[in-house]
């Protein structure tokens, strides 16, 4: 079977006609789906502004991002949740979408950066813990992050447009 | 006379609106469309935050008026962005947008939610003897509500097909 077969298999299903034909569900995932945007972005954004220190230099690193943490886990939880059933209300126009691939890919690679921040530099957090501004490296990493999450909200919009 | 200028103005009009980037290239509207969700998530992302940090539940180990200051640029930075970027998606069919009844509703919530927020949500944080946090945790829920209300409405506009 090949991943565009899937992509009708899914399409054909009950749950999957349901959601995209009731006129509810959409604009509903399509709310909850912005919302954890907002609330999983907005600390993304900020925790990556405090490593680059244009925020809250005088509070330790490690007290933003770890008090950030559970916040960030539960909106990533809702935000991957309400994209799978957007994406199951329409697997063919995603399949057919280079954003929808393009979307998946920089997913990747911001799970990618995370993973290399908290196992490299964040690992010896308590050397620069307080600086006013994190080493380069952490920088680098911020950057990289940050750039990623624009990307990705942009490849996300644009998957409704081709 | 007056009906041969009154024609001349709207014919204007009509043309500024097809000469207008966003309606020459179909790629613009999502384009700015697109930053101007980014600008959402600035300004909404860092008001939660706030709001949060009112309610108690986030970052409590810093003093809430300590936090309002350390967030108050990026607030409005991402007012900025979007008092620029949401005019311009505007632009692009005026008229469809004042009678699109979502578009007025963001409008009002919109009103609400800067109101509110520049009065009850930074007149509770800068406080310098902080009130009770019940009173606190009202304060942020109605700044999420208002501001979860302008996102649905603005969400909702393109369900009425403005662009068509």
């Amino acid at each position: 079977m090949s991943l565009h077969d899937a992509a009708q298999w899914l399409s054909d299903t009950q749950f999957s006609t349901a959601l995209r034909e009731d006129p509810y569900p959409y604009p509903v995932l399509g709310c909850i789906h912005v919302l954890s945007i907002a609330l999983f972005g907005g600390m993304v954004a900020i925790g990556n502004l405090r490593v680059l220190g244009y925020t809250m230099r005088d509070i330790p690193v490690s007290q933003v991002i770890d008090q950030f943490r559970p916040w960030k886990w539960t909106g990533f939880a809702i935000l991957a949740a309400s994209g799978v059933l957007l994406m199951l209300s329409e697997p063919l126009d995603c399949y057919n979408s280079i954003f929808f691939w393009v979307s998946l890919a920089l997913l990747a690679l911001v799970g990618l950066n995370a993973w290399i921040f908290r196992s490299g530099i964040y690992r010896r957090v308590v050397e620069w813990d307080s600086a006013a501004i994190a080493p380069q490296q952490a920088r680098n990493w911020a950057w990289v992050s940050l750039a990623l999450w624009i990307a990705l909200v942009f490849a996300g919009r644009l998957i409704a447009f081709a | 006379m007056i009906a041969e200028i009154a024609q001349v103005a709207a014919q204007t009009a009509k043309d500024s609106i097809s000469l207008n980037p966003i309606n020459r290239w179909e790629w613009v509207f999502p384009l700015v469309e697109s930053i101007h969700i980014c600008g959402f998530t600035l300004l909404v992302g860092t008001v939660a935050v706030l709001d949060l940090r009112l309610s108690d539940l986030v970052l409590t180990r810093q003093s809430i008026a300590q936090l309002a200051r350390a967030l108050a640029p990026w607030i409005y930075l991402g007012i900025a962005v979007q008092f620029i970027t949401g005019p311009y998606l505007f632009t692009a069919s005026p008229p469809d947008y004042l009678h699109n009844p979502s578009f007025r509703m963001k409008m009002y919530f919109l009103a609400a939610a800067l109101l509110f927020h520049f009065t009850a949500v930074r007149g509770t944080a800068g406080k310098s003897q902080p009130i009770g946090v019940g009173w606190r945790r009202l304060v942020a829920f109605v700044s999420i509500a208002l501001w979860v209300g302008v996102m649905f409405s603005g969400l909702s506009i393109g369900f009425f097909a403005v662009n068509d």
